[in-house]
């Protein structure tokens, strides 16, 4: 609406309106003659009141107004418009038959854009419209322009929530996934859609893998990788693609699968397995720090073993490694994002400061060992905003 | 980031100064692009004065060394500082781009 109003007002060509507020007739009804003749659409008002319920109502490209006028003179019309947020845009020239210096000042210190003195001659008047006229040209287009950009923003944030829910909706819900196995996670990414993904992929009724990927880079294009990959990672793809469910069998395909990117953007991942028969958790990771061994006697073990993110080289062969567990034991899987991130002072939390807090926290419930981590990380940084994506999902074994 | 390019025999040093991040990974790629559309066989990166590369800046490395190994071309890093050290070898950056503590050596 306010694009069609632009275009029959000026933009392209269509007549211009002016409203002219002057409390004496026959001045009023001369200049409206000569815009007239000079091709204008001209509104008259004879007083501040009349001439607002005009503007308000026509809405003309530009207002000559008399400075001198009963009631409401020229200067408080001029406040007037330029407290209403519908108005305040509205060009104004005021009109004045003793055109002081220090008058001018204050007028166009109370809201006036220019002035027009009454003894201007048929040029100046018609230069001075002009002019005003052009500067609401170019207002008004700002004001389209800005409104465009506002609306358009407004449909991207929503389709970014609207993918986010989708990302989302892909994490598994938290509880007990085995008989005797209970996870519970924590997901918070950077800005609206995040690039960490972690699942759990069934294998069998004591068995079952999960893995926690990291794509590097924020926002869309992230989390369109990830969700591509952890499809790539589901158990029946998994099944058909690698054919085997070994951890490090499973990277060494994806390392093939997923190459570096154009722009040089890639994944990081720990997939681990826990065979609850065997008692033995069996993992491999590319390029990943955040995998850690919290045992029941209170030990800490980082699972990292130091090798390339996926897609680096196609000819690398991730191995698996193995590790016992036993009962109360517990596994967590993060993102860097939960210990790269730094205090006001610049120093960073780190995986020793992270450990310690695993480690604080001991036996606690699960649930309450990630709500506390990621709130000491939040007293860390000092703002609940974390740089970077954050995911946290941690796995008890009772058996 | 700054870079500064250094001939040397059969390659070039790319003298590199402040962080490879996201945000100044253009800077780095179309210096590192212009020197290997030259023809040069062995791209020597002096990351001496690079106190931080994020991830982005890890998958840059990775690139530029693919990108190298298709014009039949190397990399080398020189002297990383230790905390970028740190991330290189969590990474395994080593297996892709040797790594040298002094120019002799990577030449």
């Amino acid at each position: 609406m306010i694009m069609s109003r632009m275009r029959c007002n000026a933009a392209e060509g269509g007549v211009s309106t002016v409203l002219v507020v002057d409390d004496e007739p026959t001045a009023r009804l001369a200049l409206a003659a000569r815009l007239q003749r000079l091709g204008y659409r001209v509104i008259q008002a004879g007083d501040g009141k009349a001439g607002l319920e005009a503007l308000r109502r026509e809405r003309p490209s530009l207002t000559i107004l008399d400075w001198m006028m009963p009631e409401m003179d020229g200067p408080s019309f001029c406040e007037y418009v330029r407290q209403d947020p519908e108005l305040l845009t509205s060009q104004i020239l005021m009109m004045t038959s003793h055109d002081q210096p220090e008058q001018i000042a204050e007028g166009l210190a109370r809201g006036a854009d220019d002035f027009l003195s009454k003894a201007a001659s048929k040029y100046e008047i018609t230069a001075r419209v002009q002019a005003g006229i052009r500067a609401a040209t170019l207002v008004r287009r700002l004001r389209d322009a800005t409104e465009e950009i506002r609306q358009k923003q407004e449909v991207l944030e929503q389709e970014l929530q609207s993918a986010a829910r989708y990302v989302e909706s892909l994490l598994p819900p938290p509880g007990i996934i085995l008989p005797g196995v209970q996870m519970v996670h924590a997901y918070r990414p950077s800005l609206a859609l995040g690039g960490d993904l972690f699942n759990i992929v069934p294998w069998s009724d004591d068995f079952f893998g999960l893995y926690l990927l990291d794509a590097s880079g924020h926002g869309v294009s992230p989390a369109l990788r990830s969700s591509s990959f952890s499809t790539f990672l589901r158990r029946d793809s998994l099944l058909r693609h690698v054919g085997s469910n070994d951890p490090g069998a499973i990277l060494t395909e994806a390392n093939k699968q997923f190459p570096l990117t154009e722009t040089g953007h890639y994944f990081t991942i720990v997939f681990a397995s826990l065979d609850l028969r065997c008692h033995t958790l069996s993992y491999a990771t590319a390029g990943h720090g955040g995998a850690l061994l919290h045992r029941r006697s209170g030990e800490v073990c980082w699972m990292a073993q130091p090798n390339l993110p996926l897609g680096f080289d196609p000819s690398t062969t991730y191995v698996t490694a193995t590790l016992p567990i036993g009962p109360g034991d517990r596994l967590y899987l993060l993102s860097d994002g939960l210990y790269e991130f730094p205090a006001a002072s610049g120093e960073l939390w780190g995986q020793g400061r992270l450990e310690t807090t695993i480690q604080a926290l001991g036996q606690q419930p699960l649930e309450t060992v990630i709500t506390e981590t990621i709130a000491e990380a939040v007293r860390w940084q000092g703002h609940e905003q974390f740089p970077d994506d954050v995911a946290l999902m941690g796995v008890e074994v009772a058996i | 980031m700054q870079t500064k390019e250094r001939p040397v025999p059969n390659g070039v040093v790319l003298e590199m100064t402040g962080d490879l991040t996201y945000a100044n990974r253009e800077q780095f790629k179309t210096a590192v692009e212009a020197i290997r559309q030259k023809g040069c066989r062995h791209l020597i990166l002096n990351m001496a004065e690079v106190r931080f590369v994020d991830s982005s800046g890890l998958g840059l490395l990775a690139l530029v060394s693919q990108n190298f190994k298709l014009s039949q071309a190397k990399v080398s890093m020189l002297k990383p500082q230790s905390y970028v050290r740190e991330i290189m070898s969590l990474a395994n950056i080593q297996k892709l781009i040797p790594v040298y503590d002094n120019e002799q050596d990577a030449l």
